[in-house]
C-alpha cells in the first residue's frame, strides 16, 4: 500500500509541473496587466514603469517562471502583487469555507441520493424510481445560479429562514455559521445529489442482474440483506468516482455559488485574481487546487481497494 | 424620469424631497423620512451596508477604486468638502484664499486630532502632499501636479505654490487627494496602512477592522472635532455581495440596510417595494465610447459623425437604460454647473450618417470592432449600438472583454472604439483636461485625439479662475468635441441608492459617496 501511495504520487510531479507551465503561459498571455488594473486612473507612466520593474514583470517570460519555480522549491509560493500578502495566506484564509461548503454539500448529496439511488433501482419502474429519475433530471438540467437564487427567493426573502449571503465560521460561530453555510451547500449538494442519484441507480441496477444476486437471493437471503451485502459493495466504484472528481471541483471550482452568496471561497479569489491579473495568486492557487484534485484522486483509487479487494490485490 | 441639477435657489430637505419624488418613493418611505426629519436623531445601532465589491486598500493616496471612496469619505476627511450641489465647503480647511492666481492659502480648522491622537496641522498637509507627489506607489501625482511646493505658513495655514494657475485644484482637494492621512501611522506603519487604517483619519469613524472578502468595520469616533450633527451611529459594517440581484435581496430581506446601487432593470421593482425607499442620485458620470484616431477607420473624422449620427441615444437610454440616466450631449454631466443645457445631445440622423460615410470615402459602410466589457448592460448596450449603426450601412463586431484586457486595449490602443465608463469628477476638469489633452505615452486620451485648439481651451480652462468663464469655455469644448468626435457620449446614469426607511438622514450629493456621519437609524 505505502508503496502503491509513493509511486502515484512520484506521477503526480509531472502533472504538477504540465499544469504550473500551462497556468503560467496561459495566465501571462491573456492580454493585460497587474500594473494597468492597479493603476487604472494615473496618468504616470513612469510609476507604472517603476512598479514593474520592482515586480519582475519587466523580464522574459522564462525568467519569471524559472524565478516562480525557484521559489516554489524553497517553499515559497511568492506574495500577492494586489494585497502584497503572502499567497499561502491568501488561500490558507480561503480554504475553510470552501472545505466546509464542500463537506455540507457532500454530506447533503449522501444523504439525499444514497436512499433515492437505492430505492430507484430496488423498486424500478415504480412511483419511487419515477421521483428518483425526475429529481436526478431536474438537479442535472437546473443551472446551479438559478438554484442559488430560487433558494434565496424562497428561503431567504419570502420566509426568512435563512441568511442570504455572507459566511461565519461554523466552529467559531456555531448555529449561525451553519445557517450560513446551508443555502450554498443546498446548491452544490442538490445538484450533486442528483448526478449521485443516478450513477447509483445504474450501477445497481448492472450489480442487480448479476448471477451472484440471483445466487443469493436463491440462498433464501432477505432482499435488505441482498442489497446491503452484495449489490451496494459492488455498485459502489462508480459513486466513489464520481464523488471523489466532485470532492476537488467542490473545492477549488465552487466559484458561480460563492459569487451568489458572497462566500470568500478559494473559487472566488482565484477568479478575482484571474481579473486583477495577480499572476502570483493565479499560479499559486492553481497549483494548490491541482494538488488538491491529485490528492482526492487518489484517495479515490486506494478506496478502490478498500471497497473491492481484486482491485487492491492486482 | 431624468436626473436635473437640483435648482439654485432650493434648499437640502427640499433637494432630497424632490430626489425622492423622482424616484417614485412610495409613501411608506417618504412619510418615514418626514417623520425622520421632525423627531430627533438617535445614537446607536450599525449600519450594514452592502457594496458590489470589495475596496482594493485603505490608504487614500494609492487608491484606484471607486468603492475605497465610499468608505474614506466617513473615516478620512478632505481639505474640502462638496454641498449638494457640488459647491465647495470648508473641511478639514476652514477658509481658503488665493492671493494671486499661483498661490492657494488654506486656513486649517483648529482643535482637530487625528484618531490616533496626533495633531491635525500645517505640517501634517505638508507631509501628506509630500507623500502624495514622492511614494512611488501613489495615484495622486497627476492630480497634485499642479503644487509645485508647500509652506507651513503657521500652524494652521498652508500655502500651496502652484506650477501653474489651477482652477480645479478647490475641487481636487475634496477627494482622495485632499483626503489627510495622520503622518504617524503613515511613517511607523507604513505599508500596512493599505489593510488596517486605525487611527490614520480625523473623519467621524475610525476603522475598526477588515476581514477580507467578508466585512470592513468602523465604528463611532467619539473625539470627532465636529460639535454639530452626527455621528450617531455605533457602527457601520460593508459588506461585499458581489451579485446585484442578491445584494438587492439582501436589502430585502433586512439583512442589510443600505446598498450603494441599483441596476436599472431592478428599478421599477424597488420602486414597487413598500419595504425600501430608493433615491435616484444624478450622478457626475459619463459613459461613453473612445474611437481611436491614431488608425484606420476612425483616424478619418466624417466615419467618426457617421457613427454619431447613426446612434439613436435616446432609444439606448429608453431600452437599455430603462431611463435611469439622460443621453449625453458631452463629457460634462447635468448635475454639474458647467452643464450647458442649450447644447442638444446629437439627434440620429440616417441621412446625415450616409453622407458622412460618403464623405469618408466609404459609401457603401465599413466594418468595425467595439469592445466593451462582459457586463449585461454594457452587451445590451453594444447589441442596440450595433443594430442601429447596421441600419446605417455600418457592421459592427462586438468584442467581449474583462476590465484587465480593457484596460490593455486602451492604453496600447488596439481598438476601433472602446466602451469608456467614468465614474466622474466634481470639477469638470477631471472629466475632460486628461481624456482629450494632447498626451504622448500612456494616458486616459486612448483615442489619441492631438488637436491644437482643444489643447488651448483645455489650458485656458484651468488658468480662468471665473465660473461663468469657465463655463462659456466647457460649452465651447462640448461643441469641438461634438464635431471632432474623439469619444462618442451616449449617457450620463443616474446612481439610484436603496435602503431600508429605518435609515435616516442621509444627504445624497451627486458624486455618489455614500457619506454617514449624519445618519441615524430609526428604532
Amino acid at each position: 500500500m505505502g508503496r502503491l501511495v509513493l509511486r502515484r504520487l512520484l506521477a503526480t510531479v509531472p502533472v504538477l509541473l504540465l499544469v504550473t507551465a500551462g497556468v503560467f503561459a496561459l495566465i501571462h498571455l491573456t492580454p493585460g496587466d497587474p500594473v494597468d488594473v492597479m493603476m487604472a486612473e494615473s496618468v504616470d507612466d513612469s510609476v507604472k514603469t517603476t512598479l514593474r520593474r520592482q515586480l519582475g514583470l519587466d523580464q522574459p517570460l522564462y525568467l519569471q517562471y524559472a524565478a516562480w519555480m525557484g521559489k516554489l522549491l524553497r517553499g515559497d509560493l511568492g506574495r500577492s502583487i494586489r494585497n502584497g500578502e503572502p499567497v499561502i495566506e491568501n488561500v490558507g484564509r480561503r480554504i475553510r469555507p470552501s472545505l466546509q461548503l464542500a463537506a455540507l454539500a457532500m454530506a447533503i448529496s449522501l444523504v439525499v441520493a444514497t436512499p433515492l439511488g437505492i430505492l430507484s433501482a430496488a423498486r424500478r419502474n415504480t412511483s419511487v424510481d419515477r421521483f428518483g429519475t425526475t429529481f436526478a433530471l431536474f438537479g442535472i438540467c437546473m443551472p446551479n445560479f438559478l438554484l442559488a437564487l430560487l433558494l434565496i427567493f424562497f428561503f431567504g426573502v419570502k420566509l426568512r429562514w435563512l441568511p442570504i449571503s455572507g459566511y461565519l465560521d461554523p466552529f467559531e460561530e456555531g448555529l449561525p455559521g451553519l445557517r450560513s453555510l446551508v443555502l450554498p451547500a443546498l446548491t452544490l449538494g442538490l445538484a450533486l445529489a442528483a448526478v449521485v442519484t443516478r450513477t447509483l441507480r445504474s450501477s445497481m441496477l448492472d450489480a442487480l442482474s448479476e448471477d451472484y444476486v440471483r445466487t443469493a437471493r436463491a440462498k433464501g437471503l432477505s432482499e435488505s440483506r441482498v442489497i446491503r451485502g452484495h449489490v451496494l459493495k459492488n455498485a459502489l466504484i462508480p459513486v466513489v468516482t464520481v464523488l471523489g472528481l466532485q470532492l476537488g471541483t467542490l473545492i477549488g471550482g465552487a466559484v458561480i455559488t460563492e459569487y451568489v452568496f458572497a462566500l470568500p471561497g478559494v473559487g472566488r479569489l482565484v477568479v478575482d485574481a484571474v481579473f486583477a491579473r495577480d499572476y502570483p495568486l493565479v499560479q499559486g492557487v492553481v497549483l494548490l487546487i491541482a494538488i488538491g484534485f491529485i490528492l482526492s484522486n487518489l484517495a479515490v483509487d486506494l478506496l478502490y481497494g478498500w471497497i473491492d479487494p481484486r482491485i487492491r490485490h492486482r | 424620469m431624468r436626473a436635473s441639477t437640483p435648482d439654485a435657489d432650493i434648499d437640502r430637505r427640499d433637494f432630497l424631497y424632490l430626489c425622492a419624488l423622482a424616484s417614485g418613493a412610495l409613501a411608506p418611505g417618504l412619510s418615514a423620512g418626514t417623520a425622520g426629519a421632525q423627531t430627533a436623531p438617535r445614537k446607536g445601532g450599525t449600519l450594514r451596508v452592502g457594496f458590489y465589491l470589495e475596496a482594493s486598500t485603505m490608504d487614500p493616496h494609492l487608491s484606484g477604486s471607486k468603492v475605497d471612496r465610499q468608505i474614506y469619505h466617513n473615516i478620512y476627511e478632505p481639505l474640502l468638502t462638496l454641498d449638494v450641489k457640488l459647491g465647495i465647503k470648508p473641511g478639514l480647511a476652514e477658509s481658503w484664499q488665493q492671493p494671486e492666481p499661483k498661490i492657494l492659502i488654506l486656513k486649517l480648522r483648529q482643535g482637530v486630532k487625528f484618531q490616533d491622537g496626533t495633531d491635525f496641522n500645517a505640517e501634517a498637509v505638508r507631509f501628506n502632499f509630500n507623500r502624495m507627489k514622492t511614494e512611488p506607489k501613489s495615484v495622486r501625482k497627476g492630480e497634485v501636479a499642479s503644487i509645485e511646493s508647500v509652506d507651513v505658513v503657521d500652524a494652521h495655514t498652508v500655502r500651496l505654490n502652484l506650477r501653474r494657475p489651477d482652477a480645479a485644484l478647490l475641487a481636487t482637494l475634496t477627494d482622495r487627494a485632499g483626503m489627510m492621512v495622520s503622518p504617524k501611522v503613515a511613517q511607523e506603519r507604513g505599508a500596512e496602512l493599505e489593510r488596517n487604517a486605525k487611527g490614520a483619519g480625523t473623519g467621524p469613524f475610525e476603522f475598526v477592522e477588515w476581514v477580507k472578502d467578508d466585512h470592513l468595520l468602523i465604528k463611532r469616533h467619539d473625539g470627532y472635532w465636529g460639535k454639530q450633527g452626527g455621528p450617531y451611529l455605533d457602527r457601520v459594517r460593508y459588506r461585499p455581495i458581489p451579485d446585484d440581484t442578491v445584494k438587492l435581496q439582501s436589502l430585502q430581506s433586512g439583512e442589510i440596510d443600505v446598498i450603494d446601487y441599483v441596476q436599472p432593470r431592478d428599478v421599477a421593482g424597488v420602486r414597487a417595494d413598500r419595504n425600501i425607499v430608493m433615491l435616484d442620485v444624478p450622478s457626475l458620470a459619463a459613459f461613453s465610447y473612445q474611437l481611436n484616431h491614431t488608425r484606420p477607420p476612425f483616424n478619418v473624422k466624417a466615419l467618426r459623425q457617421a457613427v454619431a449620427y447613426a446612434l439613436d441615444l435616446d432609444q439606448i437610454v429608453k431600452g437599455v437604460w430603462l431611463n435611469v440616466g439622460t443621453p449625453a450631449n458631452g463629457p460634462v454631466p447635468p448635475t454639474s454647473w458647467a452643464y450647458d443645457k442649450t447644447i442638444p445631445f446629437i439627434k440620429r440622423d440616417l441621412a446625415k450618417a450616409k453622407a458622412k460615410l460618403a464623405e469618408g470615402g466609404k459609401p457603401s459602410g465599413f466594418a468595425f470592432t467595439i469592445t466593451t466589457a462582459n457586463i449585461p448592460i454594457n452587451v445590451q448596450e453594444a447589441e442596440v449600438i450595433q443594430a442601429q449603426l447596421a441600419e446605417a450601412g455600418m457592421t459592427a463586431k462586438i468584442k467581449l472583454v474583462d476590465a484587465a484586457t480593457q484596460l490593455s486595449d486602451g492604453n496600447s490602443k488596439s481598438f476601433d472604439m472602446i466602451s469608456y465608463q467614468w465614474s466622474g469628477r466634481p470639477d469638470p476638469d477631471g472629466n475632460i483636461y486628461q481624456f482629450f489633452k494632447t498626451t504622448p505615452g500612456t494616458s486616459l486620451n486612448w483615442s489619441g485625439i492631438s488637436n491644437p485648439q482643444i489643447d488651448a481651451l483645455l489650458d485656458k480652462t484651468r488658468e480662468v479662475s471665473s465660473q461663468a468663464e469657465r463655463k462659456k469655455l466647457y460649452s465651447e469644448l462640448t461643441k469641438i468635441l461634438q464635431d471632432e468626435l474623439p469619444m462618442v457620449y451616449i449617457v450620463h446614469p443616474i446612481e439610484p441608492k436603496a435602503m431600508s426607511p429605518k435609515v435616516q438622514g442621509y444627504e445624497p450629493i451627486p458624486d455618489g459617496m455614500m457619506r454617514f456621519k449624519d445618519v441615524w437609524l430609526k428604532a
